[in-house]
């Protein structure tokens, strides 16, 4: 049942591994002879220019640099809301869910005037900006259920003891938070790896173009072909990174930590 | 109500309101130096609201919280050197014991030689020497609520505010570390509040007890002057367990007695019907139904009863309240 489940969960990603490895013949019809395996799909993309990656590299950035902005500010709001008493609290409540809903589509024109008034296209670090934007209410409601989550008396006791607010963030409450604190960053830096229609009107030079459109340009050997192979290798390449990163923040996103705060 | 400024603790109306909630209605209360006072009252009674506003961790919507003779209320929480027991012990989860301790005196800048000795000294004295390295989900709960007052003392508090510190453990082992408790906190110089909504332990713990209910200070007194003189008719069946009886015996004027001061004798003044015996080993408690309702007796435990017994009690243990207020009445 559960080799079931996880071959259920893992098909399509196998499938694209296997089309990735596969010579363009042996994608339509079974190959009647000769090895049907390949690398020749991999050779193609990393051999582009400029080489993929660059493009790894670009994405990267773009994703490291909004989720820190999206932390830095996320984290301070979801603080404050969480102490927000009244009717306001419900207003920026509902007005966060509110935000997190908006079709992205709609923005994609203002975006782009944004852009070219401000003078903003074709800077990687820029471009995380619109894509904290849309992070932000997503990432403030994650965190302010975290910060809720937190018994209160804890907070309480570093207050007792002197500590300031920075201190209290600082040795007892992020500390804390960093189970939530590294999913949400995960979350965020996803959003920002796979985003597409803004990075696609915000770059248009070709060294700094992210993944998802380096990865729609590579071009088959005339118009009528379509690259499913090399399409399934850059695919496969760009999921690495992201799966190293959710291999490496398992440890802290294990639950628990929390747990003989209060009465256990 | 003494104006001086005195040593001590003193609350002087004291005011808690939120929104139109009146939390805490104008306390005025004294602690001397050395002295522990016990918050004692149903839950909601405005006991922790009491230590949150001493503590500075809730705003007052009025009065004054004085520390020999000083103002606090302007100061936060921080600066009050107020040291609290919570209930739930709030130790931090992510950090060792001594890191639970050390945590307050690193952030306030306290070299490392000194903090260690101030660490190890505080946990010598509460026996927790071997348990240093441990965190708090792996102590039990009983280490756990000693680590917390470790984390109290270490900082040679000026008041030190318990909030039902033992209320998480079980009957026995409240019972053990009562006079424990009593050795590290009571008698040095601070003024101790503790609240409770556990009238043992507020008789075991402290010199003085305030009753509070909805937010009104009721009776401060000796755990003695409560029980036997009590203020209105709330101290009278709040304290004391099992509680008073009420007897509508004459018009306009209810009877307490106490379960003790009633007598099984044969000339008594009211008829009673034995419904049920409690046998406790140093007593027996009786239910009796009677044309005032179900009366609570205390008798030792040989005492016989007849089925049909009458009972009789002293005019000095007689308690007279006001059936509506509840205030207490002249004899």
């Amino acid at each position: 049942m559960r080799l079931l489940v996880l071959l259920w969960s893992l098909g399509p990603l196998l499938w694209q591994l296997r089309t990735s490895l596969l010579r363009p013949e042996a994608l339509v019809a079974p190959l009647l002879e000769g090895n049907p395996w390949t690398l020749a799909n991999y050779q193609l993309v990393l051999s582009g220019d400029p080489p993929f990656w660059r493009y790894l590299g670009n994405s990267t950035l773009v994703g490291l640099a909004t989720t820190l902005l999206t932390l830095l500010l996320a984290v301070p709001c979801a603080y404050g809301l969480q102490k927000l008493r009244g009717p306001l609290r419900w207003g920026v409540g509902l007005a966060l869910v509110g935000a997190a809903m908006f079709p992205t589509v709609l923005l994609f024109l203002a975006l782009l005037e944004i852009a070219r008034s401000f003078g903003l296209a074709n800077n990687l670090l820029t471009l995380s900006l619109p894509y904290t934007a849309l992070s932000l209410p997503l990432a403030v409601l994650l965190l302010r259920a975290a910060f809720a989550d937190l018994p209160g008396e804890l907070e309480d006791a570093a207050r007792l003891e002197g500590l300031d607010l920075g201190q209290r963030l600082q040795h007892v409450l992020l500390p804390l938070l960093a189970p939530a604190l590294a999913s949400t960053a995960i979350l965020v830096f996803l959003a920002s790896w796979n985003e597409y229609a803004i990075a696609l009107t915000w770059i248009s030079r070709n060294d700094l173009l992210t993944l998802p459109i380096a990865i729609a340009r590579i071009g088959g050997g005339s118009v009528f072909t379509i690259p499913y192979g090399a399409f399934a290798a850059a695919t496969v390449l760009g999921s690495l990174p992201l799966l190293l990163l959710v291999l490496l923040a398992q440890r802290s996103i294990v639950s628990g930590l929390t747990r003989g705060a209060v009465k256990g | 109500m003494s104006t001086a400024s005195g040593a001590g603790l003193e609350l002087r109306q004291l005011c808690r309101e939120v929104g139109e909630r009146l939390l805490l209605d104008r306390l005025d209360l004294h602690v001397a130096p050395g002295e522990c006072v016990a918050l004692l009252g149903p839950s909601g009674c405005g006991k922790s609201t009491t230590l949150r506003l001493v503590a500075g961790l809730d705003p007052a919507s009025g009065g004054q919280v004085l520390l020999d003779g000083e103002d606090l209320s302007e100061r936060g929480p921080g600066e009050r050197q107020v040291a609290m027991v919570f209930q739930s012990y709030a130790l931090y989860p992510h950090l060792s014991v001594e890191g639970n301790l050390g945590l307050g005196l690193k952030v306030r800048g306290m070299a490392a030689r000194e903090r260690q000795r101030r660490i190890d000294a505080t946990l010598d004295l509460l026996q927790l020497g071997e348990l240093r390295h441990r965190r708090p989900a792996q102590l039990s709960g009983g280490q756990r609520q000693r680590v917390a007052l470790a984390r109290a003392l270490l900082r040679e508090p000026r008041i030190v505010l318990l909030d039902e510190p033992m209320s998480n453990l079980d009957a026995q082992l409240r019972e053990e570390l009562r006079p424990e408790l009593r050795r590290l906190l009571c008698g040095r110089e601070q003024p101790v509040m503790y609240v409770t909504h556990d009238q043992q332990e507020a008789v075991g713990m402290a010199d003085r007890i305030a009753l509070l209910e909805a937010g009104r200070l009721q009776q401060v007194g000796s755990p003695r002057e409560l029980y036997t003189n009590p203020a209105n008719r709330f101290v009278a069946s709040f304290l004391g367990r099992p509680a008073i009886n009420l007897l509508a015996l004459e018009p306009g004027r209810q009877l307490g007695l106490r379960p003790e001061h009633l007598h099984l004798s044969e000339d008594g003044a009211v008829a009673a019907r034995l419904l049920r015996r409690e046998w406790w080993g140093h007593q027996q408690l009786l239910w009796l139904d009677s044309q005032w309702g179900t009366l609570r007796v205390l008798t030792a435990p040989e005492t016989p009863t007849p089925r049909e017994p009458r009972l009789s009690w002293q005019r000095q243990h007689e308690l007279w309240f006001d059936p509506q207020s509840g205030a207490r009445l002249a004899p």
